[in-house]
């Protein structure tokens, strides 16, 4: 399928902005970096198409649907989330340093979409997905997951800067902005995943409700993305404790993002229950 | 909002339940106690787990509550207790909300233009007065409560945008507590059931969860039909029970349920749950051998005896499987009771698809009197074909909690984007003369979102200049 074709070939291309970006902070020169844009951009420009084009190609073979309903699909939509929010950081920021992290989570996520484990193919709605809530929910799930996925990498960069003393100065520590820059732009992105993991846990609750006759049973995966959305509500709390900004701000961060991983990948392949229609 | 210092007075107790800390303490252990039950299986599914601890460890088990912990009094003891910070820290810190929104707007204040940089201001010709209006008339379109006040040689002008936002934390505060009480109701004054029925059978009662008591609906339910329909691959593609509900002085309501789309009747939901198949009638074929050789067909049900033609013998299908240990096929458990005084019933299975099984397994093992379809002589039973019923599974429920859950989640999220997306923005802008213009300086503050104010006074001083301009040249 061309969907498939496309998709491989983006991969490639954030293989070789992540190297430009990288190459950009080794070096401190800004010609590989305005390379890695375009090529980022041009990528998610044929991400989205590839996207769209499995939506169209799923019509085709009689079941139409979006594509976001097992674990290939969600994996493609949650890599396309990670750089389409990290496209609009570098917009809005003018910095580009967030890209080397940004991009090389795109491209493990879309590695492990195409390694042989992960079944491309499109399928169809088993009868519990059918529902307008779908889509929603996972939109909500994933945008919010990769919001919490670029905290993650600007926690990382935080704790980075961190060893940043003035007897070690390094070009690449250089490049990655300011702790004081780094920290107000990792809460903002805590903000928007913590908003769209509330919408998708109400979404799914709404949603649980029609299919199951519960909107809340414990199920590990609604117990997960529970556990998730108190590490980051304990996060949004930190702030308003003095001594609790920065570094441990960002080492909370990072255990939330953690609860992410686990609650998308962990429940689905450790775990069982209702959730797990990816295995 | 950094932490108010306790008030004075207050009991120790108060204050540690006014705490941010505690909040935070709470909400860490609330997320590290619920990893637990994911890891370790719950309710129906514990009891395979529970088999294999050893006898202490199953005794701390239970006595934690392990196996049931997100209904254990401990871990509803700490959504207590976070509740209860959440009330207190709201009742602590609402006076110095309120003040904050009821402060009255100081249009004259100077401290907001110190270390204005220099692009925050400009010169228009024209006196302070002309330009004092227009500025006025620019905030009143796009600002609330617009202050003038004049000062020797001076004008300063106030407004400010988003005063209410100081409240979305308690609408997301006062949003938990309502989804904590829609729980609350939904498990003292709702229910919790399912129930299984048959193609053509009708039940008035269904089993409650966690519970072994069955509970009477007021009402019949009849399923007429369950069906399954499959895609190309195999995978399902729709479950569908048509039922009729039948309530005593009412017109009986048919509907089909589907997943995803629930039925409700006289208050109570169902749900398409599960399914599954229950054997139906059996076909035989029996065959006498000896003296009067005849052979007949007859259709039967399981656990009804029927007399065995030529015979005065009485026998029954006992049980039925459609497909034995999921691998031999439909079997038919038949039962001979023989005539007479202390004889013994005669039990033996047999198989629908006897000749391949003959093929697959040893000629000896269709001898032994359990297997061999000739147990009882002179007879021999065939097992024709074996009907199945498919029976629906439903789950039931009445949840008058959910209307409460439902708002809370609107105001949780209404107040998410009260809070985080918006803010208290106070403009002051000052016409003051300079070499002989009026010198128009723009200064403001914002409650959160620094870098969103900034964007927005650039913006203000931009289109006053733009404005100010333009009109003083005609």
């Amino acid at each position: 399928m061309i969907n498939s074709v496309i998709l491989s070939y983006t991969t490639f291309v954030y293989f070789v902005s992540f190297l430009l970006y990288l190459l950009m902070m080794v070096m401190g020169k800004e010609i590989p970096g305005r390379l890695a844009s375009i090529l980022t951009i041009g990528a998610l420009i044929a991400h989205t198409f590839a996207i769209i084009l499995r939506w169209v190609e799923s019509y085709q073979i009689g079941i139409g649907h979006a594509p976001l309903s097992n674990w290939y699909e969600s994996l493609v939509f949650f890599a396309w989330a990670v750089i389409f929010l990290y496209v609009l950081i570098e917009w809005r920021t003018k910095n580009r340093s967030i890209g080397a992290f940004a991009s090389l989570l795109a491209l493990l996520i879309m590695a492990y979409a195409s390694s042989s484990g992960v079944n491309s193919q499109i399928q169809p709605l088993i009868p519990a997905l059918k529902s307008n809530w779908l889509i929603t929910h996972v939109i909500t799930c994933f945008v919010g997951y990769a919001a919490f996925g670029i905290a993650f990498c600007l926690s990382l960069m935080y704790l980075v800067k961190k060893l940043d003393s003035s007897k070690r100065k390094s070009i690449f520590l250089k490049a990655i902005p300011d702790s004081g820059i780094l920290d107000e732009l990792n809460y903002q992105m805590i903000i928007i995943g913590f908003i769209l993991l509330t919408i998708g846990i109400i979404t799914g609750a709404v949603w649980a409700h029609s299919a199951w006759g519960r909107y809340w049973g414990w199920d590990p995966k609604e117990t997960w993305s529970l556990i998730t959305w108190l590490v980051y509500a304990a996060v949004l709390h930190s702030r308003m404790i003095r001594d609790w900004r920065g570094k441990k701000m960002a080492v909370l961060s990072m255990i939330g993002f953690f609860c992410v991983i686990f609650t998308y990948y962990g429940v689905n392949f450790i775990l069982s229950g209702l959730h797990s229609y990816a295995t | 909002m950094i932490e108010p210092s306790n008030k004075k007075g207050s009991s120790p107790l108060w204050n540690m339940f006014s705490s941010m800390k505690l909040t935070l303490a709470l909400l860490i252990i609330l997320a590290s106690t619920s990893i637990f039950g994911t890891l370790i299986p719950q309710q129906q599914e514990a009891m395979r787990f529970a088999r294999g601890l050893s006898p202490g460890l199953l005794r701390f088990f239970e006595l934690l509550g392990l196996f049931d912990l997100y209904h254990s009094l401990w871990f509803r003891t700490i959504i207590g207790l976070l509740a209860l910070n959440l009330v207190i820290c709201s009742i602590n810190r609402l006076p110095a909300t309120l003040r904050l929104f009821h402060a009255p707007s100081r249009p004259d204040r100077s401290k907001p233009f110190e270390n204005l940089p220099p692009e925050r201001s400009f010169l228009v010709k024209g006196g302070i007065e002309d330009a004092g209006n227009r500025v006025a008339d620019f905030l009143r379109t796009h600002y609330r409560g617009v202050v003038i006040k004049s000062a020797a040689e001076k004008d300063f002008l106030y407004a400010e945008r988003g005063r209410y936002s100081y409240f979305g934390v308690y609408l997301i505060h006062f949003s938990v507590l309502l989804i904590l009480m829609g729980g609350i109701i939904g498990s003292l004054f709702g229910f919790d059931a399912y129930v299984n029925i048959l193609e053509g059978d009708i039940v008035d009662s269904v089993a409650l969860r966690g519970d072994t008591t069955s509970m009477k609906l007021g009402f019949s339910v009849y399923c007429e039909e369950f069906s399954v329909e499959y895609y190309d691959n195999g995978s399902p593609k729709e479950y569908r029970s048509d039922l009729s509900f039948l309530a005593e002085g009412e017109p009986p309501m048919e509907a089909s349920l589907l997943v995803n789309h629930p039925i409700t009747f006289n208050g109570i939901t169902f749900y398409q749950s599960s399914f599954g198949a229950v054997p139906g009638k059996a076909h035989l074929r029996i065959r006498k051998e000896e003296g009067d050789p005849m052979e007949s067909a007859i259709e039967v049900e399981p656990g009804i005896p029927f007399s065995l033609p030529g015979s005065e013998a009485q026998f029954q299908v006992l049980d039925a499987d459609n497909n034995y240990r999921g691998a031999m096929g439909p079997v038919a458990q038949i039962s001979v009771q023989p005539q007479g005084e202390g004889k013994e019933e005669i039990r033996f299975l047999i198989f629908k698809d006897i000749d391949t099984l003959h093929t697959r397994y040893p000629e000896a093992m269709f001898k032994s009197p359990t297997l061999n379809p000739s147990t009882f002589k002179p007879y021999t039973f065939f097992l024709e074909d074996l009907e199945s019923r498919y029976y629906t599974g439903l789950q039931v429920s009445r949840d008058p909690g959910v209307p409460m859950v439902w708002l809370g989640f609107f105001l949780m999220v209404a107040g998410s984007f009260m809070t985080f997306f918006t803010s208290h923005k106070r403009l002051w802008v000052r016409v003051s003369m300079s070499q002989g213009k009026a010198r128009i300086s723009v200064a403001g503050r914002a409650n959160k979102n620094p870098v969103g104010l900034e964007r927005e006074l650039h913006q203000v001083t931009h289109k006053l200049q733009k404005l100010l301009t333009k009109e003083g040249e005609n």
